[in-house]
């Protein structure tokens, strides 16, 4: 039988944070996990100095819990019950918890906020487990049980958990201000975003679109990256620069080994003017050392060198094969090796340069108007709002 | 006159909310899944998304589920969609299975020659695990078994079966599960290949789906383009598709909640029939709550006209041999008299009220027309 929980029990992260820093954590928590859960009515919400208490008047966990999963700025968290500060009540309700669990062996943790609960903590696990082993077949074992129970004692009642299950750890997103995130429709770039936002910084995204010579199922997968990334920061902006008229002068008038290093120029320079006149001081992208032609670390030299906004790149250091198993993790993967040709793999050219020199990007960028068709570009800028909440719900 | 329904194992009413969707949807999109063009693409996208959200539902992946016309085109694609590739070899199944499975493998049997081992249920009416294990030989390639009898309602052990046959190579498991979806537990994991119907689950008639591990080769029935894997040639019947999701997910969800409601009309409907004299029970050791089979004193046809004329409406056997003078092959197998033999089947909207009134009718039925 499924459990039925009246609580859930969120520790916060980070707990290194304090004074003010802590409160705009706590705060920012609250705010977006409200913002994640808005369509469970019943929820109320009561944060605390020790973590965010969720009453779930009715709600019904299980489904809450996928979503819970995704907010940044908890470590864990547990479906929980209360009772009143009686042991024969708190042993019962463990027994309960107990009853219900796939498990062979087990462990009472008891924890006491407020130490002037009649019993120590040692006590209170003695009683529970030993109404629990008169109980139940359940044996104990203090070392690697199949399960846990938790009891934690607050002033006015306790809670009983069976699980402690992880959060998404980091900061709440939006504490540490914004960033503009490249999205191509790649493995890595969804990547790099989630992890900035992991670190409580809001998300914007800018796509470099090639239309026709890219599809419009290549901009829906972009899309679809936006939206199963949104979930994290309830809604995505997504930035749609139709880039075909400066990707085709810079074909024209740069030597084909030059052509992607060029367009990453450019796309740097988008991406830099679009954040200053949108206030955004971060810039992030996909490129990892030594992935490709572009990333390494002369080419990302020379690339970065037109923006003057901070640019992080958060996989720069990692392996493919760590990049990956987050993209499987978060469920991007799927939809970034749908085979659709974006921007960078519909130019490819056969030999690119790995080592571009400075002065030569600047001569052939000197041979066109490129700051014109730059203005066209960002003045012909599509921004649209994506959400995780589906149109389309009601069809399913 | 009432109208009482006591034959969803042949059918079911559609759901309202999928009804209303699927009205919806056939103003909105005509446009062919296929076409390259915004609306088609859209169309195309729900289509996948319809597809992805039952493999969810199922627990797995998207590219294994092919949406067919139903569960007899689902075991069509399994059975000669096999052979084709095999062309000889042996096949394990049974009596048991409805005609789309049993006409298929005795199609095949003619056409490459293919041997077929039909089991025939012990005397509790199972099909067991010992007897699929006797019956494997070094070339049997197939082991197709039915999840729940659709005449008599038996529960086969798909679970014990699956696990016989894991340990043996080169040997694939199907199963018609159309008698068990939305109903009992199906878990895919057991299985390489499954067929499933709609309209079972109140869904829409010409609507199904056929589950296959992703890497069995099989031969498509109907030659075409690139629909549906190349499996099922033919413009995609969309917004079918794309209702059945729907379909699916309401039948899942109330599935425990109606079996509840399902089991306790049954088993108020068995022991008012226990107090008719000249009713028997046919029960095997593990029936399905759906289905309830019963024989009478009277002649099935003259029991079914008679309650039709009460406005009553049962099958005497399956649906789709009704119209067959051959015995039903499932009920003789099973020790049943099948000219007596009347299968009633329940719903959660079905009523004790509504037995009720069966029982007294059929009563006034036996004390006027029998023996």
């Amino acid at each position: 039988m499924e459990i039925k929980y009246e609580y859930i029990l969120c520790r916060y992260g980070e707990l290194v944070l304090k004074g003010k820093n802590r409160r705009d954590f706590i705060n920012a928590l609250l705010r977006n996990t409200k913002a994640a859960l808005a369509d469970f009515k019943d929820l109320s919400y009561e944060a605390r100095h020790d973590g965010l208490y969720i009453h779930l008047n009715g709600e019904d966990f299980f489904k809450i819990k996928p979503l819970l999963e995704k907010v940044f700025g908890f470590v864990h968290f547990s479906g929980a019950i209360a009772c009143d500060l009686d042991i024969e009540k708190i042993a019962k309700t463990a027994l309960y918890l107990a009853q219900n669990a796939k498990a062979k062996t087990f462990k009472v943790v008891a924890k006491r906020q407020d130490k002037r609960f009649s019993l120590n903590s040692d006590a209170i696990n003695r009683q529970v487990a030993g109404v629990i082993l008169r109980n139940t077949d359940l044996k104990v074992d203090v070392h690697d049980p199949d399960l846990k129970l938790y009891i934690t004692i607050l002033s006015d009642r306790a809670y009983i958990m069976d699980e402690k299950i992880p959060g998404a750890q980091g900061f709440p997103v939006g504490i540490n201000g914004r960033a503009l995130c490249f999205l191509s429709g790649g493995i890595d770039s969804p990547i790099s975003a989630y992890l900035t936002m992991k670190k409580g910084l809001r998300v914007e995204f800018i796509h470099f679109a090639s239309m026709p010579y890219t599809s419009k199922q290549a901009l829906d997968k972009v899309k679809e990256l936006a939206k199963i990334l949104s979930v994290y920061e309830e809604e995505a902006i997504l930035h749609i620069v139709p880039f075909t008229d400066l990707q085709l002068a810079i074909y024209e008038h740069a030597d084909e080994s030059y052509a992607i290093t060029i367009m990453r120029r450019m796309m740097y320079r988008i991406g830099d003017r679009l954040a200053k006149k949108r206030h955004i001081t971060l810039i992030t992208n996909g490129e990892s050392v030594g992935q490709v032609a572009s990333q390494t670390i002369e080419s990302l030299s020379v690339i970065s060198s037109v923006a003057s906004s901070l640019v992080i790149r958060p996989l720069a250091m990692m392996d493919k094969s760590e990049i990956m198993v987050l993209a499987r993790k978060i469920g991007t993967y799927d939809t970034s090796i749908l085979p659709y040709d974006d921007c960078c793999t519909i130019f490819e050219p056969k030999n690119p340069v790995t080592k571009p020199k400075l002065d030569k990007c600047e001569y052939y960028e000197s041979k066109f108007d490129y700051e014109t068709l730059i203005e066209d570009c960002l003045n012909k800028i599509e921004t649209i709002k994506i959400t995780n909440k589906e149109k389309d719900d009601d069809i399913f | 006159m009432p109208e009482i329904y006591f034959d969803s194992a042949s059918t079911t009413p559609l759901d309202k909310e999928v009804y209303k969707t699927y009205i919806d949807l056939l103003q909105r999109y005509f446009y062919n899944a296929d076409s390259l063009y915004d609306k088609g693409v859209e169309v195309y996208r729900l289509l996948e998304k319809a597809r992805s959200n039952i493999a969810k539902l199922l627990d797995v992946k998207s590219d294994e589920i092919i949406f067919t016309s139903g569960a007899s085109e689902a075991n069509s694609l399994a059975i000669k969609g096999l052979c084709m590739q095999k062309k000889k070899g042996h096949i394990v199944s049974s009596i048991m299975e409805h005609a789309s499975v049993y006409n298929a493998l005795r199609q095949m049997e003619k056409v490459f020659g293919i041997n077929v081992t039909y089991l025939k249920p012990d005397k509790d009416g199972l099909i067991t695990k010992e007897m699929v294990e006797s019956a494997i030989r070094p070339d049997t390639f197939l082991v197709s078994l039915m999840a729940v009898n659709n005449e008599a309602g038996t529960i086969y052990d798909i679970k014990g079966i699956s696990a016989l046959i894991k340990k043996k190579t080169g040997i694939l498991f199907h199963s018609d599960m159309t008698q068990a979806l939305g109903k009992i537990e199906v878990d895919l994991k057991d299985v390489d290949m499954a067929s499933f119907s709609a309209h079972k689950i109140h869904g829409l008639k010409g609507s199904g789906f056929f589950y296959r591990k992703k890497h069995i080769e099989l031969e498509p029935l109907i030659s075409g383009g690139q629909q549906e894997f190349g499996l099922r040639g033919g413009t995609e019947n969309a917004i079918t598709n794309i209702v059945l999701a729907k379909t699916l997910r309401k039948a899942l969800e109330e599935r425990e909640k109606r079996y509840e409601i399902v089991k306790e009309l049954k088993e108020y409907c068995e022991t008012k029939l226990k107090e008719i004299r000249g009713v028997k029970i046919n029960k095997s050791a593990n029936d399905i709550a759906y289905i309830l089979n019963i024989s009478t004193s009277l002649k099935s046809e003259v029991a079914l006209n008679a309650l039709n004329a009460k406005g009553i409406m049962v099958s005497t056997r399956s649906t789709c041999g009704s119209r067959e003078n051959e015995p039903s092959r499932v009920l003789v197998a099973l020790g049943i008299d099948d000219s007596e033999a009347i299968r009633l089947s329940f719903d959660y909207f079905n009523t004790k009220e509504e037995i009720d009134y069966f029982i007294e009718t059929l009563k006034g039925i036996l004390e006027k027309y029998g023996n």
